[in-house]
This record gives structure tokens, C-alpha cells and sequence, in this order.
């Protein structure tokens, strides 16, 4: 009777993981086909031509652009966690009404369009001589996550961070950033990995800021050296869909990885009342 | 305790007052974004007021007369409609669908990290390379969907040439490819639902769909809460599934209001009415996602 | 905690030399050339790539770094035009001085301008004699089209419109509906754009009898006169003549379409004959003049830039800007650039042997008419017709309807560009 009931839905999850696999099925078959190949983009091809690969990686520098996204992201992240975390504890501890303001401005910020911002940033950045920059990427993906990445923190804190641990440690007389980093930082890992996962996805597959910032091809980033496959009268389907499996694979790993703490960082936090 | 004293005398004399909000702590975040968001969207307001073409180092101030126009193209308002389509609808339907499979996929079935997974895959990749996906499969000739429509004896179809489905079909699309975001979200708050609960629902003699709706769904409320304003942002700034699918087209009957914006600034060199579509756009989402906060925070206390 | 601060600087030390990394790869000694094209397909950039190359052997305290953002290019352009930080070289791809031109280096001065081939010299030279780009090539635009499937048909190519309508029924009919007897590649509204532009020419322009250039010019023109070409496109697209895709079709396609034999005609030239030719030996694309409208008349070619080099007026390295330009413009680099994208030079002294050019040849006595809109359209007309174009496929809009909303435009656009100045000189 249970069991029943279990292997129908069983059976519904593959079902689903079928329809929402479609889109990668042919993704991967698309870049196991040789350049003139126009069969159907359901079968796979006779051969299995691993030669797209190594050419994709080749013409596009993908290891250049692999390090510099690795580098953007990485960082970035870092960045958000560390100052994200810190900013969300007052906004989350301290109900003034200047953090109140902080906070509400914090979350507008969420939404700008970036294409209004975007000459003005371009100009000023520019202007700054740190175009083809990683640090301008960096700074730039940070802005534009931070506010999403307090808000999460700030919702974890206030709900999931009993505050007896840090009036016990202040009665220690540990100082105001220790008492964060010692006692309150260590509790938000799954926040963390929550805020990871998302911003980290995000950065990574930018390509509204990349494109004008990271012209270079030295510190292009993947989205973009993958754009130049698509040329105006390039025919490059191939060498775009293999391409485009070697620069999702870190994400998915990264997914994977930190599935379990993301979805217990979500629960245990942001979606308590 | 002369360290404790010591410190909090420190403290005093060098932080006045507003030490209580701690204000110091978020200075450098708050730096960041003012110097890279705020500052520069509120240099690209000022265009609203010029009739700049977006490229030239010369333009002439023009007062309200962008706003103007705002206001009386035909076309601002078809993509507001479509804008309010993208968010309410897309919403609607990917809460739908990710609910149902987080209800799914939260029992103890040995499927459930795998399709987890692929459901959530299309969230991890970049836009961009779904939006060739999609060209593989919506396009006429050789594209996977028509194979499966002659495999079927159906014709082929065109399926993204017709301006009044189009929207809906970028609705769909849009859902399947971001149901992975709510799914996880419910996921989450079901996890956090303490299984007792369904434990003593059971004892009172609670059966069939009773537990859903009395437990269930107002303990999810938060999680609610958190899809409903997330998507909505989400779909009423809607831009690379509607641009790898139709760019708008046919016409301007699929546009969204920021590939209007774009397709203004980069295509039709008209920067300063681009811009004061995208402080419209701005507004709409601020006003509808505050609003849909604001409901649906009032509607998990009621619920509680 | 003072991990952590440790951790945090480490990071930022690591940004640091990634930002320095990039400034002083050029350092004092070398000096750097930034360049960006819009040149597009993988065998013209090798061309270009090389020449670069040899002008870097030749100028060995010059380095040349060579930019192809492909699809991304204008907007990039534009971009780093509003901030006024444009590369030292760049493509002004038939703009030269309508958008670009408050940004271009004057290159009077230089000696290839006395052999500036004359059809261009209303896109890149002024009044007062500036020079706005050199061109790497100029265009020579009608219908490119399958001359394996015309000649296995017996269909001559068209002059005419009325011809060309005849040999698209033609193909239609003898084919059996296998080949798509004009193909568009409508997600890209430009390519509607494209159809109106070109055929304005022989409509409005070419015959003594039907000529409205002062009209267009003075802001007087009646758009009614335009109507011909929507209903002649609707008239195509309900006898099915055009792909059943056309508003969605990408341009990515043509190729391996026209590989495959599966069209006769489309409005795309460039490197199309031989990309085809790469992958299926046995298609030939040949290309023809735009056809002419009215009775008598005779078919013209669309030309203008295509590829162009100009000089950043602003740029620190305006003298070695210059000497790369002058480097192109050598006899055997202008041919070679020139051959690798199947077009025929800018330069008057320079033969090339094009893939087209038997085309070319059998048609050297056609004239050459400058692209329509941007000689006699307000600026940003293009894109008005692209969208027309593609509400004119989906029945959004009438034949009529549609001249009318151009006119409207018409009028606005010339009122912008007119209280602005206007960027012409």
C-alpha cells in the first residue's frame, strides 16, 4: 500500500528529471557533432567527437578565461560573505531607525535595472583607468550581489542566532568584532553556503557586466570568450555547446557540493517566520 | 574587568551616540554599493531629462519631455503589459510547479537528490547558454521540438512567430526553467516544519489533505513570502530568456520593459527616453514587489 | 579572527597583482595598439590577425592587439563612446560619419587618400575634404543566391523585380517546396531592415522618372510612395515564397541551409559563398545586382563601407594609429584583405581576385547607388524598419499602416537630429 504509493511517485520524480533533463541531452549532443552535422539534435552521432572540446578550449583560451572567472568569482565571494555578514549583524541586532533606513535602501537597490547604470559605471570606471580589470569585475559583482547577501544574513541572524551567546561572550569581555567572528560567524555556515551557492552561480555566469568591463582577452571571463563563437555569420554550434558543458561543470560540482548545507541554510534561517 | 572597562571607555569616547547602530560595521558594504549601484544609476537618471542618442558627447537638456513620451507611446504600454504578464504570471505558475515538486520530492525517495538536481540545473547555468538550448529546440529547421512534432506526424510549427502566444509561451518557458528556484525555497520551509506536528494532526484524527492545508501551508507562509517577492523581482526584470527566444519580436509584441530599454539604447539610439523607461521599470517593480511583501508578510502572522 | 583578517588580505593581495598584471604586460618600453572590428568570420580574422602580425615584425616596439567582439561590437562602441574612451583603431562599418565621426582622427593627410576609390567618397570624405576611416574593403550588396539550383532549374538570374518574382515561383515550383525560394533571417529585425534599405534604392532613387532624393532630404517625402515594398513582401509571403520561419530564423542557419541546397535566394553576401563552399564543395552562391522596380531601369549595387579602420582623435597613439593604417593600405595588404573577405577594395589601384568575382565582373558596368538610409534617412530609421518589417510578417500592421508609422518616425527622427545639430558636419 505505502510501498504503492512510493514507487508512483518515484516514478512521477523520473518523469519529471526526464522532461527537465531535455535541455542538457541535447546541449551534450550538440557538442559531440562534427562541424557539417545536421542531424536531428535528438541522436547522438555515430561518432562521438571528443575533437570539439580540445578545439572550443583552443579558440576561445578557455583555460585563460576559466582562471580569470575562477578568480572573479572566488573573490568576489569572499568579499560578500566577509562584509555582507558583518554589515547584516547591526542591521539584524539593531533596531535604530538609521538602520532601518540602511536597510530598506539596501534592499531597493535590488531593483535597478543595470543597463541604467551601466554608461555611467562604465565612464567612471573608465575614467579610474581599471577597465580590463579584475579588480573593477570584482568590486562591481560585489555591489550588485550585496544587497541580496545581507539581506539573507540579516534574516538568519535575527531568527536563527540566539543572543545569549553574544551577551555571554560580551560579559567575557570580548570585543565587539571578535564576539562576530568567534561566536556568531562560525553559527551562519549554512547561510553561507547559501549565499555562496547563489552568488557565486550569479558571478559566474555574468555576462551583462563582463562583456564591456573585461574586454581583454586576458581577463575575459567564460560567458564572454563563449560569446565569440556566435559571430554574426559564424557557424560554430559545436564548438558553443561543448564550450558551454566545460564552463557549467564547476557549477554544478559546487551545487553538489553544498546542495545539502543551501537547503538547510534556507530552512533553518530565512524561511522561519 | 579593568580589559571590559577599559574597552567600553574606549569605546565611548571614540564612537559618539550612534554606536548603537553600529554603523560602523556596514560602512564598507555600504560603500561598495553606493559607489558602484547608486551613484551611477542616479548619474543615469539625470539622462532622462536630455535627448541623448547615447553615444555623442553632446545632447540638450530637454526637460520632462521624455517622460512625456512615456506616457503616450502605445508601445510603453503593451510592454508594461507584457512586464506585469512576465512577473505576476511567470510567478504564479512557477510557485505552482515548484511547490508541487518540493511536496514531491520531500518524501524519502531515492530519486529525489538526482531530480533535485536536474530540476535546479537550468538556475546554475548561465542564461546565455540556455538561450541557445532553446534555439536548438524552438528553431523551424532541425530544431528538436519540430523533430518530435514530424516524429508525431504533426507538421512542423513555428512556435515563436505569433505575437499574441508569445508572451505566453515566454511565460512557460520562464517557468520551467526557473521552477527550480521555488521548488528549492519550499524545500527548505518543509524541512523546517517539525514532523510532530503532522504526528499529533494524525492522533486528532486528521486525514487525507486536512494536515496540507491546516499545517502545511501556513507554516510555509515565510517561504511564501520570500518565492512570491524573489520571482516576482525576478520575472518583472525579465531579459535573456525573452532575448534568446524572440528579441521582442515579432515587432515589439514580446518585449519586456528592459529589453524595450535595450533595444531603445542600443538599437533605436535613444538613450534618454531608455533611460526613463528603465526609472518607469524601476518604480513598477518597487510598487508591485513592496506591495506583494508587504501581503504576503501580513498574511503569514494571520496565518500563524 | 585574525585568521580571518588574514585570509582577507591575502584576497586582496591577490586582486592586486591581477590588476597590475595587465597594465604593465605593456610597460614602457613596447607600445600598445588597441584594435577592434567587426570583421566576422573565422577567415578574414586570420587574415587580419596576420597582417597585424607582419606590421608587428615590421614595428617591433609596437604591439598590435586585435579585437573581434563579433555581435557585441556596436554595442561595446557605444559604450566606450559616451565615456570617451574609445580603442585607438576601430571599425566604423558604414558610420563613419554619422555615428562615429565626432571621434574619428581627420586622415587627409595620409597618402592612400588620393586613390580612395570614389563610389565612397559620400561615406568617408566631407565637404571640407576630411577623412574620416580608411576601408578595408567596400560593399557591394544585391542577392546573393544558389546558382547550383537556379542553373539545375534553367532560371536566369533576375534584373528586375517583376524577374525576380517570376524566378521565385519558379523555384517554388520546380523544387517541389524543397528550396525555400527567398530566405530571411527575421529574428534579427535588421534583416527586414535590410530588404527595405536595399530595394529603396532602385524605388526611389534610381530612375530619373521616379526620383525623390530632394524630397527625403527636405523632410517632404510622402511615405505612401514606400507602400510598394511592404506589399510586394506580403505578396511574397502569402504565396509562400519566403521561409515559413522568416520572422524567427536566425542568421546562424543560412549557412548550413544554403549548404544543404535549401535556398535559392537571401539578402546576405559577404563570406557567404565561401563558408558554403567549405562545408559542401558541390553548392556555388553566386551574387547579383539589387534588381531594378520600374520599367527600364537598370539593376544597382548597394555599396558603401563595410570593414574600415578609423583613428581615435584622442588616442595617445595616434602616430603609430596612423602607421598601421598606412601599413593596410600597401597595395598587397589592401588585396589580401581585401580577398579574404570577398569584397572589393577601397582603394582604386588594388585588383582583387574575390570569390565573386566573376560576379562582379559581369556586372562591372552596373552602377553603385550608397546605402539608402544612411544617406537619406534620419538617423535611426534602420531599426524603425526592421521592426516594421517584422510587424509587416506577422500581420501586426498593414502595407499602409506601415509606410504610415515610417513616416511618423520620419518626421520625429529628423526633429531630433535637427535640434541636436545633427552629427553630420
Amino acid at each position: 500500500m505505502k510501498t504503492a504509493r512510493m514507487r508512483i511517485f518515484t516514478l512521477l520524480a523520473a518523469v519529471i528529471s526526464c522532461i527537465h533533463i531535455v535541455p542538457f541531452y541535447i546541449l551534450l549532443t550538440t557538442s559531440l557533432k562534427a562541424k557539417g552535422d545536421y542531424s536531428s539534435k535528438w541522436s547522438l552521432p555515430s561518432a562521438f567527437s571528443f575533437q570539439n572540446f580540445r578545439e572550443a578550449w583552443e579558440r576561445a583560451s578557455l583555460g585563460q578565461s576559466f582562471l580569470n572567472t575562477i578568480i572573479i568569482t572566488a573573490v568576489s565571494a569572499a568579499l560578500l560573505i566577509f562584509m555582507g555578514s558583518l554589515a547584516a549583524y547591526p542591521l539584524a541586532r539593531r533596531n535604530t531607525k538609521l538602520n532601518k533606513i540602511v536597510f530598506g535602501l539596501l534592499i531597493s537597490i535590488m531593483i535597478i535595472p543595470p543597463l541604467t547604470s551601466m554608461v555611467p559605471l562604465y565612464k567612471m570606471v573608465a575614467d579610474a583607468g581599471l577597465i580590463n580589470t579584475h579588480a573593477a569585475a570584482i568590486l562591481i559583482n560585489t555591489a550588485a550581489y550585496m544587497p541580496l547577501t545581507v539581506f539573507l544574513y540579516s534574516g538568519f541572524i535575527r531568527s536563527s542566532i540566539p543572543k545569549e551567546l553574544e551577551e555571554a561572550a560580551r560579559m567575557d569581555g570580548a570585543g565587539l568584532i571578535r564576539t562576530f567572528y568567534t561566536i556568531v560567524f562560525p553559527l551562519l555556515k549554512p547561510i553561507t553556503a547559501t549565499v555562496c551557492i547563489i552568488s557565486c552561480v550569479f558571478i559566474w555566469n555574468d555576462y551583462q557586466f563582463a562583456i564591456f568591463f573585461l574586454q581583454d582577452q586576458k581577463v575575459q571571463t567564460l560567458t564572454v570568450a563563449m560569446a565569440g563563437f556566435f559571430g554574426e555569420n559564424a557557424n560554430n554550434l559545436h564548438l558553443v555547446a561543448a564550450a558551454a558543458i566545460m564552463a557549467m561543470l564547476p557549477m554544478v560540482v559546487l551545487f553538489l557540493a553544498l546542495q545539502k548545507y543551501f537547503i538547510s541554510g534556507l530552512s533553518s534561517g530565512a524561511v522561519k517566520g | 574587568m579593568s580589559d571590559l572597562a577599559r574597552e567600553t571607555q574606549g569605546f565611548q569616547h571614540q564612537k559618539p551616540v550612534k554606536s548603537a547602530s553600529l554603523w560602523w560595521m556596514y560602512v564598507p558594504a555600504l560603500a561598495t554599493v553606493f559607489i558602484f549601484m547608486i551613484f551611477p544609476f542616479v548619474k543615469g537618471a539625470f539622462i532622462t531629462f536630455t535627448n541623448w542618442n547615447g553615444f555623442s558627447q553632446t545632447y540638450q537638456w530637454v526637460g520632462v519631455t521624455q517622460y512625456k513620451r512615456l506616457f503616450t507611446d502605445p508601445d510603453t504600454w503593451l510592454v508594461v503589459k507584457n512586464t506585469l504578464l512576465y512577473g505576476i504570471g511567470s510567478t504564479f505558475f512557477q510557485n505552482m510547479l515548484g511547490l508541487l515538486y518540493a511536496l514531491l520530492l520531500n518524501q524519502s525517495l531515492k530519486m529525489k537528490a538526482l531530480t533535485r538536481t536536474i530540476v535546479y540545473l537550468p538556475v546554475i547555468i548561465s542564461p546565455l547558454i540556455m538561450g541557445y538550448i532553446w534555439y536548438f529546440i524552438f528553431s523551424y529547421d532541425g530544431g528538436a521540438l519540430n523533430d518530435v512534432l514530424g516524429a508525431l506526424g504533426i507538421g512542423p510549427v513555428n512556435a515563436l512567430a505569433s505575437p499574441a502566444a508569445n508572451p505566453w509561451i515566454i511565460v512557460m518557458i520562464n517557468t520551467y526553467q526557473y521552477a527550480g528556484i521555488a521548488m528549492i525555497v519550499y524545500l527548505a520551509g518543509l524541512q523546517s516544519i517539525p514532523k510532530d506536528y503532522y504526528e499529533a494532526a494524525k492522533m486528532d484524527g486528521a486525514g487525507g489533505l486536512q494536515p496540507f492545508f491546516t499545517i502545511t501551508l501556513p507554516l510555509l507562509m515565510p517561504a511564501v513570502t520570500i518565492n512570491m517577492v524573489i520571482n516576482i523581482i525576478g520575472g518583472l526584470k525579465l531579459f535573456d530568456v525573452i532575448f534568446a527566444l524572440t528579441a521582442g519580436g515579432p515587432g515589439n509584441s514580446s518585449q519586456s520593459m528592459s529589453t524595450f530599454m535595450y533595444d531603445l539604447y542600443f538599437k533605436r539610439q535613444d538613450a534618454g527616453y531608455a533611460a526613463a523607461q528603465g526609472v518607469f521599470m524601476s518604480v513598477i517593480i518597487l510598487v508591485i514587489s513592496f506591495s506583494a511583501l508587504v501581503y504576503f508578510k501580513r498574511k503569514e502572522t494571520e496565518m500563524s | 579572527m585574525k585568521r580571518l583578517l588574514a585570509l582577507f588580505l591575502s584576497f586582496t593581495c591577490m586582486i592586486l597583482p591581477g590588476c597590475s598584471a595587465e597594465q604593465s604586460g605593456a610597460g614602457e618600453k613596447q607600445k600598445t595598439l588597441t584594435v577592434y572590428s567587426t570583421i566576422s568570420s573565422d577567415s578574414e580574422r586570420a587574415v587580419f590577425r596576420k597582417l597585424a602580425d607582419s606590421f608587428q615584425k615590421e614595428h617591433p616596439d609596437i604591439q598590435v592587439n586585435v579585437h573581434f567582439p563579433g555581435n557585441d561590437y556596436e554595442n561595446m562602441m557605444r559604450v566606450r563612446m559616451a565615456a570617451g574612451d574609445m580603442p585607438d583603431l576601430f571599425d566604423t562599418h558604414g558610420w563613419a560619419k554619422i555615428r562615429y565621426g565626432e571621434y574619428t582622427a581627420d586622415l587627409s593627410g595620409m597618402s592612400w587618400t588620393k586613390r580612395l576609390d570614389p563610389n565612397l567618397n559620400s561615406m568617408l570624405k566631407d565637404a571640407k575634404g576630411r577623412i574620416y576611416a580608411f576601408p578595408l574593403n567596400q560593399a557591394k550588396d544585391g542577392l546573393a543566391y544558389n546558382r547550383t539550383m537556379l542553373e539545375k532549374y534553367g532560371i536566369k538570374p533576375p534584373e528586375t523585380m517583376d524577374d525576380f518574382m517570376k524566378a521565385l515561383r519558379q523555384i517554388k515550383e520546380k523544387s517541389g517546396g524543397t528550396v525555400i525560394p527567398f530566405w530571411f533571417a527575421g529574428y534579427e529585425k535588421s534583416s527586414f531592415a535590410q530588404y527595405y534599405d536595399q530595394f529603396a534604392a532602385p524605388l526611389l532613387i534610381t530612375d530619373p522618372a521616379h526620383r525623390y532624393k530632394k524630397q527625403l532630404l527636405n523632410g517632404t517625402f510622402r511615405w505612401t510612395h514606400f507602400t510598394y515594398l511592404s506589399d510586394k513582401l506580403k505578396e511574397m509571403q502569402k504565396e509562400n515564397l519566403l521561409n515559413i520561419d522568416a520572422v524567427t530564423a536566425k542568421r546562424s542557419q543560412l549557412i548550413e541551409l544554403m549548404a544543404q541546397n535549401k535556398i535559392a535566394f537571401t539578402l546576405q553576401g559577404g563570406t557567404l559563398g565561401q563558408d558554403v563552399a567549405q562545408i559542401n564543395p558541390k553548392v556555388k552562391v553566386g551574387i547579383i545586382p539589387t534588381p531594378a522596380v520600374h520599367k527600364g531601369d537598370a539593376p544597382v549595387w548597394i555599396g558603401g563601407e563595410r570593414y574600415t579602420l578609423a583613428a581615435f582623435k584622442d588616442s595617445p597613439r595616434l602616430e603609430e594609429a596612423k602607421q598601421f593604417i598606412a601599413f593596410m593600405a600597401r597595395p598587397e595588404h589592401a588585396k589580401s584583405i581585401a580577398e579574404a573577405t570577398s569584397l572589393p577594395a577601397g582603394l582604386v589601384n588594388v585588383q582583387t581576385d574575390i570569390f565573386y568575382a566573376n560576379d562582379y565582373k559581369r556586372y562591372q558596368h552596373i552602377k553603385v547607388q550608397p546605402y539608402f538610409d544612411r544617406l537619406y534617412l534620419p538617423n535611426g530609421m534602420w531599426d524603425v524598419m526592421g521592426t516594421a518589417g517584422q510587424e509587416l510578417m506577422a500581420d501586426i500592421l498593414t502595407p499602409a499602416e506601415i509606410s504610415a508609422k515610417l513616416g511618423r518616425e520620419y518626421k520625429r527622427l529628423r526633429l531630433q537630429s535637427d535640434s541636436r545639430g545633427a552629427e553630420k558636419e
